[in-house]
């Protein structure tokens, strides 16, 4: 029974972990800046909703809403702002990943600022845990994870495949200069990629809020997922990345058979390590090793 | 007031080592490791736990840091030999937070959450150091050394041959070059001069725990290397010495609320590292236009 009850708690959090990781891999691949951000984009979300929710008590929908907002509002001002001007005179991977390392301290010490460090979660009606079976306790909130992850996957698929904007935006991971000659901008793409990426976090971000807490420096956290799964999935495979966060999130569960909770990160690093080292093409990836 | 400058040199030397060991491999070598807390946690561990149980003689608990940093680097070099920059940062950060588990769970030897207390003052052939002044003649010894190592070690042959490789891996190597051995060689050097900034640490407060070697840490020296000047000689003890000092500059500030001045400095090198990297990617030292690493 306890497998089981791990197994289930595996995929609640593999399916958000999958969509953590897709948001990142989608702005990964199509324009190759190493968002290290998008985990202060996790952030904000969460918090926002945590504040409207909890705090001051708004509608579920509105604070949704507003945690929407937030984060694609972050997510288009890192790449506006702040990419941009970098990719004008020169857009090594190094410089946008500090610049990048930089956004992402002054958010986590700014929600610490504002909200306090210390642990936070929101209890909704559909956090609490129902016995379906003697000894397996279940949460609504699972199964809307897993719902969330379907939709939002199979959503983010007809889009990239049947729309043209979605056609432009898998071009550009392709070859940004024939997108140029095409007659598309490739600056305009990358601002609605950023966006779609950030939007992919917010039901993670709210799910986790509301399943097992906050704090600000969750960020740390959901970045090793986001590039762990980035990497096992293989780099610019979307279906890699988010099998990758799946089986992330399961072996973090399955491995609390045996070990701490404190060493559920330890574990994801070992799954990625041995990546590194025996696969580094990843799931479906192609070969990146220099 | 005289001893709180002596603590703060003391403490920037110790920082200006780990940010030139930092700069050794992020700068010339071009491997960005987001684990450095990491091998000063274990430089300093293996210190204490040396000292603790064996002896505190500098010239024997030193050199076993930095073998045991070295051999823990070969972890780091591993993965970092199969894949490039970006793969690179995903890997040292797993390293990170797994090296602070480790630190925080193996109760033998780090003694846990709680640290390491009472560690014995460095001996030299007997003389154990006392005051906080023959600390800080220490720390600036060992600054001056590693200053010396790495600058001897940048001009040789294996000096060009690393920067050869941060240019372009694939020329060097068609120039016959080991790319391999070379990559491994400098993450083992720069771990076990690490290690020498750790055992000092170590030796100086008289008691560690995991708090001095987390994430933050390494976030913190990656800055100091960054806002200096990646790939300068001088821009990580000046990045070491800007980042040390703005704490204290702070909290002359009436007007900032006491308790967020850890915060108020991480945000104020955040911004820092973004504006640097939008107008002078090469750092306060380094030529504005110039080509950074890859």
């Amino acid at each position: 029974m306890l497998l089981l009850q791990l197994l289930i708690n595996g995929v609640q959090v593999g399916a958000l972990y999958a969509l953590i990781a897709v948001g990142f891999s989608l702005i990964f691949g199509s324009t190759k800046v190493f968002h290290f951000a998008h985990g202060a984009t996790f952030t904000i979300a969460a918090y926002i909703f945590y504040y409207l929710y909890s705090v001051s008590e708004a509608h579920w929908i509105l604070a949704v809403l507003a945690a929407t907002a937030g984060a694609v509002a972050f997510g288009v001002f890192m790449d506006r702002c702040i990419y941009a001007p970098i990719q004008r005179h020169e857009g090594s991977f190094f410089t946008v990943f500090v610049a990048s390392l930089g956004a992402g301290i002054i958010v986590q010490n700014l929600v610490g600022m504002i909200f306090g460090r210390g642990f936070v979660s929101v209890t909704t009606p559909l956090s609490r845990s129902i016995e379906l079976l003697p000894g397996l306790y279940v949460a609504p909130l699972s199964g809307i994870a897993i719902l969330c992850a379907i939709v939002f996957f199979g959503a983010l698929q007809i889009f990239l495949m049947r729309t043209n904007v979605g056609m432009g935006l898998r071009a550009l991971s392709e070859n940004p200069e024939l997108v140029r000659v095409y007659g598309l901008s490739p600056r305009r793409l990358s601002t609605i990629v950023f966006a779609l990426g950030s939007l992919l976090v917010i039901p993670a971000a709210i799910i986790t809020a509301a399943s097992s807490g906050l704090n600000p420096a969750i960020a740390h956290h959901i970045m090793l997922i986001s590039l762990a799964a980035t990497i096992v999935g293989g780099v610019g495979s979307l279906r890699g990345a988010a099998c990758a966060g799946l089986l992330l999130g399961m072996s973090e569960n399955l491995a609390l058979m045996y070990l701490g909770p404190q060493w559920s990160e330890a574990v994801t690093f070992i799954v990625l390590f041995l990546f590194i080292l025996f696969r580094p093409s990843g799931f479906f990836g192609r070969a990146i090793a220099s | 007031m005289l001893a709180y400058i002596i603590n703060l040199v003391t403490l920037i030397s110790i920082n200006a080592v780990l940010a030139i060991t930092l700069n050794f491999i992020m700068g010339y070598a071009g491997i960005f490791s987001m684990a450095h807390a990491v091998f000063f946690g274990v430089g300093a561990y293996t210190a204490a736990y040396f000292a603790l149980n064996v002896s505190a003689s500098f010239f024997l608990a030193v050199p076993v840091a930095m073998l045991a940093a070295a051999v823990l680097s070969l972890v780091l070099a591993l993965p970092a030999l199969r894949v490039r920059g970006e793969y690179f940062v995903a890997a040292s950060l797993g390293l990170q937070v797994l090296g602070v588990t480790i630190f925080s769970e193996w109760k033998g030897f780090t003694g846990g959450l709680g640290g390491l207390i009472g560690i014995p003052p460095v001996e030299f052939f007997g003389y154990g150091l006392s005051s906080n002044t023959q600390y800080m003649v220490l720390a600036l010894a060992c600054l001056l050394l590693v200053v010396l190592v790495t600058t001897v070690l940048l001009r040789s042959s294996f000096g060009r041959n690393l920067k050869a490789i941060r240019d372009s891996e694939s020329a060097a190597h068609a120039f016959g070059k080991n790319v391999a051995t070379i990559k491994t060689l400098s993450v083992a050097i720069s771990a076990a001069l690490t290690a020498v900034a750790g055992a000092l640490y170590a030796f100086y407060l008289g008691f560690i725990n995991v708090e001095s070697f987390m994430l933050d840490t390494s976030v913190l020296l990656m800055a100091m290397v960054i806002i200096g000047g990646t790939g300068t000689l001088l821009g990580p003890i000046v990045g070491a010495m800007l980042l040390m000092l703005l704490p204290s500059l702070f909290s002359y500030m009436w007007f900032l609320p006491a308790t967020e001045i850890g915060s108020i400095q991480q945000i104020a090198y955040g911004a820092a590292m973004i504006l640097l990297m939008i107008y002078r990617p090469g750092g306060l030292v380094g030529a504005s236009k110039k080509q950074v690493a890859k």
